[in-house]
């Protein structure tokens, strides 16, 4: 294409129509990532509550239940999100009997989301209902009180049945282990755009889904830490954890960004120089600034306070804004995280019809 | 396997009449107002007073690779193995629009209901008319002329069986697409009055006229 247009060329420029997408599409890219990342919050929190041995009211467990909760609001709002965007929702629906090209990422993504959404449906009513729960405090809790106050005995019969069929250890090992591989597989949102090759705004195979993985993992894990954090003010080691995991992964997503900026600003392809132009200039060069600024603070609250929680170094007056600071850097990365997508698809651009003279 | 039906196209004698756009919607009893399965674009070159533009009729290339077929979800669009020519079943399509991201020329439309369609080479009529239908068959066996050909006054867009159409076209114009240009999708002719470009190539003074050449 390079060579074709340093010659003399007749070109015309073709923007994808933004009907072919609507708003839906960026916020189901990113919920079913969103679901992914808090499914492995709360999954990993499960494990470290194991490794405490204590099933007792703790952090680990107003975690998971707050994980397990967001996976499954994100996960449905991410159905919700491609259902509404879909001509016929019926055959959607049915997609065993429908979805039959298991080479399109659209297929294979469908079965990561749901598949995932189940698993996560399963672990937050593991982690809601029964005895050890019934027995529990928590603001996560607000299920239980909510089915409580509908009355029937619903919460009794759900505590019941959820004690009859709670697996062992070992089952609930691996319920979370292939939960996690489900959440990891999210990763598909990214190749569901890294194969349209005519778009060099997407057409990285490796960048993009990986930058749509730690971005959105990233937000999964820092929307639980927020809601955890509303009602639990302490910033342990534990927290300190997930504050760091948080940072790392920001800071990497960052990097992941930079390197796409420069291969965007650095290309000879005509579309990915007509992309550029638009990032840069006019209401989408301020959607760059708040994907940055969002992981830039997520990146810096989370390494610094992080940091300082895990090894024990965070004095008390630093905690007391400790906690408003990771909520406030966190929803920045929430939103900013969600605006990445929306610019990929607002800045996209396909390489143009070319004719040559001779 | 049949042979793999194909569009031509030659720049140098389409006169950007809109004759094959508006041909296609009549045939295929489409509304005035929606989204045509052939375009007329105009693609420009260089700066006012220097400027030149170069009428570009373009509609599904019946791609031998077919982007759309391998995204699509449901597997509604199928490319034939009889005559190469892809069709849209519209009983299975979701409007999921993923063809129309893949598509390298714009070919899918939507209309009202959202489902997908675009041009079947007059296979059929109507959207998703193309589906299920026998063998291409060319005019002179009985089959229907692609209405795009059949109204172009200029004769720039030519349809039939590769071999055929490849007999049609020019040594330029067969040799790059041989060698892969435009993905070895579709036949078009180089515009021939381009004569410094065409100068700098047959001297050799232009070392990117092989890149071309070859695609």
């Amino acid at each position: 294409m390079i060579e074709l247009l340093d010659l003399p060329a007749f070109v015309e420029f073709r923007w994808l129509p933004a009907d072919y997408w609507d708003l839906s599409i960026p916020v189901y890219l990113y919920l079913a990532v969103v679901a992914g990342g808090a499914y492995l919050t709360g999954a990993s929190a499960c494990f470290l509550r194991s490794l405490r041995d204590s099933g007792a009211c703790c952090l680990e467990s107003e975690i998971a239940r707050w994980g397990f909760l967001v996976a499954v609001l994100s996960a449905a709002g991410a159905g919700l999100a491609v259902l509404s965007h879909l001509a016929v929702v019926y055959r959607a629906i049915l997609f065993p009997i429908y979805l039959t090209n298991f080479g399109s990422w659209i297929t294979i993504g469908t079965w990561i989301l749901v598949i995932l959404s189940v698993l996560a449906v399963v672990c937050l009513v593991l982690q809601l209902f029964g005895e050890g729960p019934a027995n529990d405090e928590g603001a996560s809790l607000f299920p239980r009180r909510i089915l409580a106050w509908v009355g029937f005995g619903l919460l009794e019969r759900l505590d019941r049945l959820v004690d009859r069929v709670r697996p062992p250890m070992a089952g609930f090992a691996a319920l979370h282990v292939v939960g996690s591989l489900f959440a990891l597989a999210t990763i598909y949102t990214g190749f569901e755009l890294a194969i349209v090759d005519t778009v060099p705004l997407w057409n990285e195979p490796v960048l993009v889904p990986l930058l749509f993985l730690t971005s959105g993992v990233a937000a999964g894990i820092g929307l639980t830490l927020g809601l955890t954090m509303l009602f639990e003010r302490e910033i342990g080691p534990v927290f300190g954890g997930y504050a760091l995991a948080v940072g790392v992964l920001s800071g990497v997503s960052l990097l992941l960004v930079g390197y796409g900026w420069s291969a965007l600003a650095t290309s000879d392809s005509p579309a990915a120089a007509a992309s550029y132009v638009q990032l840069t200039d006019g209401l989408l060069y301020v959607g760059v600034w708040v994907v940055v600024v969002g992981f830039l603070a997520a990146l810096v609250a989370g390494l610094v306070l992080g940091a300082a929680a895990v090894t024990g170094r965070l004095s008390p007056s630093i905690e007391r804004l400790g906690g408003p600071a990771l909520i406030g850097s966190f929803g920045l990365l929430f939103v900013g995280s969600l605006v990445l997508r929306l610019l990929f698809l607002l800045a996209a651009e396909q390489d143009p019809v070319v004719v040559v003279g001779l | 396997m049949g042979e793999q039906w194909m569009f031509y196209f030659d720049p140098n004698r389409c006169i950007g009449c809109d004759a094959c756009s508006i041909a296609c919607k009549q045939r295929h009893d489409r509304d005035a107002t929606a989204d045509d399965w052939r375009t007329v674009s105009h693609l420009k070159r260089g700066e006012y007073p220097d400027f030149e533009d170069v009428p570009i009729s373009m509609s599904c290339m019946h791609c031998h690779d077919a982007p759309c077929e391998e995204v699509c979800p449901p597997d509604a669009i199928l490319k034939r193995d009889e005559d190469g020519i892809v069709t849209v079943d519209r009983d299975r399509c979701i409007g999921c629009h993923y063809c129309a991201w893949a598509c390298p020329y714009g070919a899918p439309t939507y209309g009202d209901d959202g489902l997908m369609s675009k041009c079947n080479m007059c296979l059929g009529e109507g959207p998703g008319g193309g589906h299920g239908q026998p063998p291409k068959q060319k005019a002179e066996d009985g089959g229907a002329k692609p209405s795009c050909v059949d109204n172009c006054v200029g004769e720039a867009i030519k349809a039939g069986p590769q071999s055929e159409v490849m007999d049609e076209a020019s040594e330029a114009a067969a040799r790059r697409f041989e060698n892969g240009a435009y993905g070895s999708r579709v036949i078009v002719e180089p515009i021939a009055e381009d004569a410094e470009a065409a100068e700098a190539i047959r001297s050799g003074e232009d070392d990117r006229a092989d890149a071309w050449l070859n695609g």
